[in-house]
């Protein structure tokens, strides 16, 4: 110690510091398998290419089995949105306007039709997709034990807000129904069990 | 003259320093690859097929009497019901809270099973003011059992022998998909 302070002492101390500077790696090494572990816990690989639209708040559910691919709707308090493109907005209540209130939203009724059971803007994209699918399946290569073209499976996977109510859901099944889907997936995010 | 202490003693207490580069270089490659390829919505459904009936299906099932158990959701309650009254008629209040009581359904629907331990199907009637968060809640209650749940026994008709029911009613159908808004 008297010597590192002594005047001696200095041209080995300026050697110290000049030095090559030694990054201390043990530390990040630490950080980094605890990252690793965390991830490796964590990780979900999903395969499918649902996405979802800013803002939703999905529910979540104890049932454990993964969506496989298919055609998606998204409802949320505001909108529906069908292959991420915007079918339809909904017509917020004059009473709610300019007040704190929870803001409440209605179909705009010139969009319903059957009595208020159909949605039209929702019937006219859901065919069109049918439609596709089903020129799609003709053009394929892919046939039944019969020869013919493998049968549309109308399968819609239908992904809603937690806050939108049964009515609207219901809307939205009836209307896919007509459009020629047939079974409904129900989208909510997995709980842990 | 005493030699010189030598310093074998001392080399061997030398620590060995471990390059840790390349092994930070592969924890960094896979810190990114399981961050790029990990899924953040991790998405699970539930599966309902649109109720489709002939006039030669219902002239069927009028024949049969099947159980058709059904659960309706009101304002301020549940009945599960039968139209064929194969079960007696069970209303269940909702909480103080407004919600449907699922522990008081879910009890309801196990006496049913244990009836009716094959059966699979259940028709759910909700109210047009049930959230999609309840409505995920109920399908969730009429459909799965879980680990603390009492086990309830079926025979197999392939096998003959005693098996546990994985799942309550899993079989969920819309009942009020056709009828008036």
């Amino acid at each position: 110690m008297a010597r590192s302070r002594g005047i001696r002492g200095r041209s080995g101390r300026k050697k110290i510091n000049t030095g090559g500077f030694d990054l201390q790696l043990t530390s990040m090494m630490d950080i980094l398998i605890i990252v690793v572990v965390f991830l490796l816990k964590t990780y979900s690989v999903s395969t499918n290419s649902f996405t979802s639209v800013k803002g939703i708040q999905l529910p979540y559910t104890a049932t454990q089995e993964t969506p496989p691919d298919g055609l998606q709707v998204i409802i949320t308090p505001e909108a529906i949105t069908f292959e991420n493109e915007r079918i339809l907005d909904f017509v917020q209540s004059a009473s709610a306007v300019g007040t704190t209130e929870e803001p409440s939203y209605a179909f705009n009724p010139t969009d319903l039709d059957e009595g208020g059971r159909r949605i039209v803007p929702l019937f006219d994209a859901l065919t069109k997709a049918r439609e596709k699918s089903e020129l799609l399946r003709v053009q394929s290569s892919a046939r039944d034990e019969q020869g013919n073209p493998l049968p549309f499976e109308g399968v819609l996977a239908i992904q809603c807000d937690k806050r939108v109510n049964y009515d609207t859901v219901r809307r939205i099944m009836y209307t896919a129904a007509t459009a020629g889907f047939r079974v409904f997936r129900f989208l909510a995010m997995k709980k842990e069990i | 003259m005493l030699r010189k202490p030598t310093h074998r003693r001392r080399g061997k207490s030398e620590q060995i320093e471990l390059n840790l580069v390349p092994i930070l270089d592969t924890m960094v490659t896979i810190v990114a690859f399981l961050l790029f390829t990990m899924s953040f919505l991790v998405l699970a459904h539930i599966e309902s097929p649109f109720p489709v009936a002939s006039m030669e299906d219902l002239k069927e099932q009028v024949k049969k009497k099947p159980l058709q158990l059904t659960l309706t959701l009101r304002e301020k309650e549940a009945q599960v019901w039968s139209p064929f009254d194969l079960v007696p008629k069970r209303i269940i209040a909702n909480t103080a809270e407004g919600i449907p009581d699922l522990r008081g359904i879910r009890s309801v629907l196990f006496e049913v099973k244990n009836k009716f331990p094959t059966e699979q199907k259940i028709v759910l009637v909700p109210g047009p003011e049930v959230n999609y968060e309840n409505l995920i809640l109920i399908m969730d209650t009429v459909r799965l059992i879980e680990k603390t749940d009492p086990p309830v026994y079926f025979k197999d008709p392939a096998t003959g022998q005693d098996q546990v029911a994985k799942f309550l009613f899993p079989e969920v159908v819309f009942g009020n998909l056709l009828g008036d808004m």
